[in-house]
């Protein structure tokens, strides 16, 4: 454990001192929200979730909740996922 | 993922329900195998409705399997599919080739043929030259040869000097450029006869014979230079003094008949009166307006802008009606009605004696301006100053213009 705790630390200050984006280092999703109609999420790890309410997504870090209506997953790829619907809420727990 | 769906629809795809306990199992392990899903949604408890591509339909069996749901194949659809509708329907896609066949074949046609450029040649001359020589309305545009076409029109129709032939579609354009002819002499039997009283101030005779001479005074109708050349009579004093001097003298070439051609320029007078007041009143317009606008209907009238009281003490009305252009024989009975009130303030000028006489004299000048001929040359002017003494208001003035121009013009008559 500490072992891998020291791993994300020096992960981390490396991509900060070289100003690298954290979605390539460190493996965190891109999350790009259109108003509150479509949200593209890139780099997830798969659905955990999804009703026409609630979609859960897990990431890399912990889980990404969308709370919203009529929710569809517009794309999904390995590694990208398109949701639409109207969009109220979102969360990371 | 606009080309993903582009290929999908050419390759075909698949509307599926997921049914089970965790769908998302199912849709998590098949994107994770690489099979790219779309538009999923959820239909109802633990059911979800999504999108596959074709090739993909197979491996989903085995992930159904591991996940515990099951698929049912809601819809097909794409292009495959639709291919295979179409066969089953073969009138109909006979239908649509047989379409496309005949619009293809009918525009191979000429149907319409316009003619461009003719002013004194109809436009049916020059079609039924161009038919002669193969082109006409439904003859094939292959057949057609437009250099034999536009020989055959230039040597049918004399007075084309070239022509130009245009496919435009179905349609053909034959333009022709006519050939200027000369007009034709006008050879009846004419007088030249004066327009106008004036003094004759030269006679140029080109045909005819001179009835005046410089410095004579003519009156209106008057017969300038005549269209009859007398006859020429032998010289009585020539011939001995033992012919018979009482006889008729003898007819060397009898009396014709010409048409009169000269010029002849006479000094003409005009005459104008204008006047102008020292102290003027009047209206004129301020340029404020306002306007009401109402639509017409038959008789009925809606107000759409409404000014209810005009604020002006004296205004001009100008209306304009607006109407819908005909068609066919439509004929909307909808007027627009913009009527508008223009303001006017009154005034009252008050000017100089010398002023007013020069505003009097313009008057006075562009009334005889208006009777002059276009061709006139002005020598000279006179303004004469006419006011009766007893009204001290009003500046009279007569202006007097001395023209010199042509006042010869034609008269047909009958010998």
């Amino acid at each position: 454990m500490t072992w891998r705790d020291f791993k994300k630390k020096f992960k981390k200050q490396f991509s900060e001192f070289l100003e690298l984006p954290g979605d390539v280092m460190l493996d965190l999703p891109k999350i790009v929200l259109f108003g509150n109609v479509q949200l593209q999420i890139e780099n997830h790890r798969g659905i955990i979730e999804y009703t026409a309410n609630i979609v859960r997504v897990a990431t890399g870090e912990g889980e990404v909740v969308i709370n919203g209506e009529n929710l569809t997953l517009r794309n999904l790829l390995p590694d990208e996922l398109h949701v639409e619907g109207k969009i109220c809420s979102i969360s990371f727990n | 993922m606009l080309f993903f769906k582009l290929m999908s629809y050419f390759i075909g795809y698949v509307v599926i329900i997921v049914t089970g306990k965790a769908p998302e199992k199912f849709v998590n392990m098949a994107a994770s195998r690489g099979i790219y899903l779309w538009d999923i949604s959820k239909t109802g408890d633990n059911a979800i409705i999504l999108k596959v591509q074709l090739q993909a339909v197979k491996p989903l069996r085995h992930i159904a399997r591991r996940t515990g749901c099951r698929y049912n194949i809601k819809s097909r659809r794409g292009l495959p599919f639709s291919i295979a509708r179409i066969r089953r329907r073969k009138a109909l896609a006979l239908g649509f080739i047989f379409f496309l066949g005949t619009l293809y074949f009918l525009s191979s046609f000429v149907w319409f043929i316009e003619v461009r450029g003719n002013e004194r040649l109809t436009a049916a001359d020059v079609l039924s030259a161009a038919a002669d020589s193969g082109l006409s309305r439904g003859v094939p545009k292959w057949k057609i040869d437009t250099e034999k076409v536009k020989a055959g029109i230039l040597e049918r129709l004399p007075l084309v000097t070239w022509t130009g032939v245009y496919f435009n579609g179905t349609k053909v354009t034959i333009e022709v450029a006519e050939r200027v002819v000369p007009e034709e002499e006008d050879r009846r039997p004419s007088h030249i006869v004066a327009a106008k009283a004036g003094l004759i101030k030269e006679v140029l005779v080109l045909n005819g014979n001179p009835l005046i001479k410089e410095g004579d005074t003519v009156a209106p109708e008057q017969v300038l230079i005549s269209g009859e050349i007398p006859p020429l009579l032998e010289d009585p004093a020539k011939q001995g003094e033992d012919k018979k001097p009482k006889g008729e003298p003898k007819v060397i070439r009898p009396a014709y008949y010409v048409h009169a051609r000269g010029i002849v320029r006479a000094r003409v007078w005009y005459e104008g009166y204008g006047e102008a007041r020292i102290i003027e009143t009047g209206y004129r317009l301020t340029g404020r307006f306002e306007k009401r606008v109402s639509l017409k209907y038959y008789s009925k009238e809606i107000v759409l802008l409404d000014n209810q009281d005009i604020p002006f003490e004296h205004y001009e009305v100008v209306t304009s009606i607006k109407k819908l252009p005909r068609w066919r024989n439509l004929d909307l009975p909808v007027e627009l009605v913009t009527v508008k009130y223009l303001e006017l303030a009154g005034y009252r000028d008050e000017r100089s004696r010398e002023d007013t006489r020069k505003a009097a004299e313009k008057a006075a000048l562009e009334n005889v301006m208006k009777q002059l001929p276009r061709d006139a040359v002005i020598k000279e002017r006179w303004l004469e100053d006419v006011s009766a003494g007893n009204d001290e208001n009003v500046v009279r003035i007569k202006a007097v213009l001395e023209t010199v121009e042509d006042i010869g013009k034609d008269k047909l008559f009958k010998p």
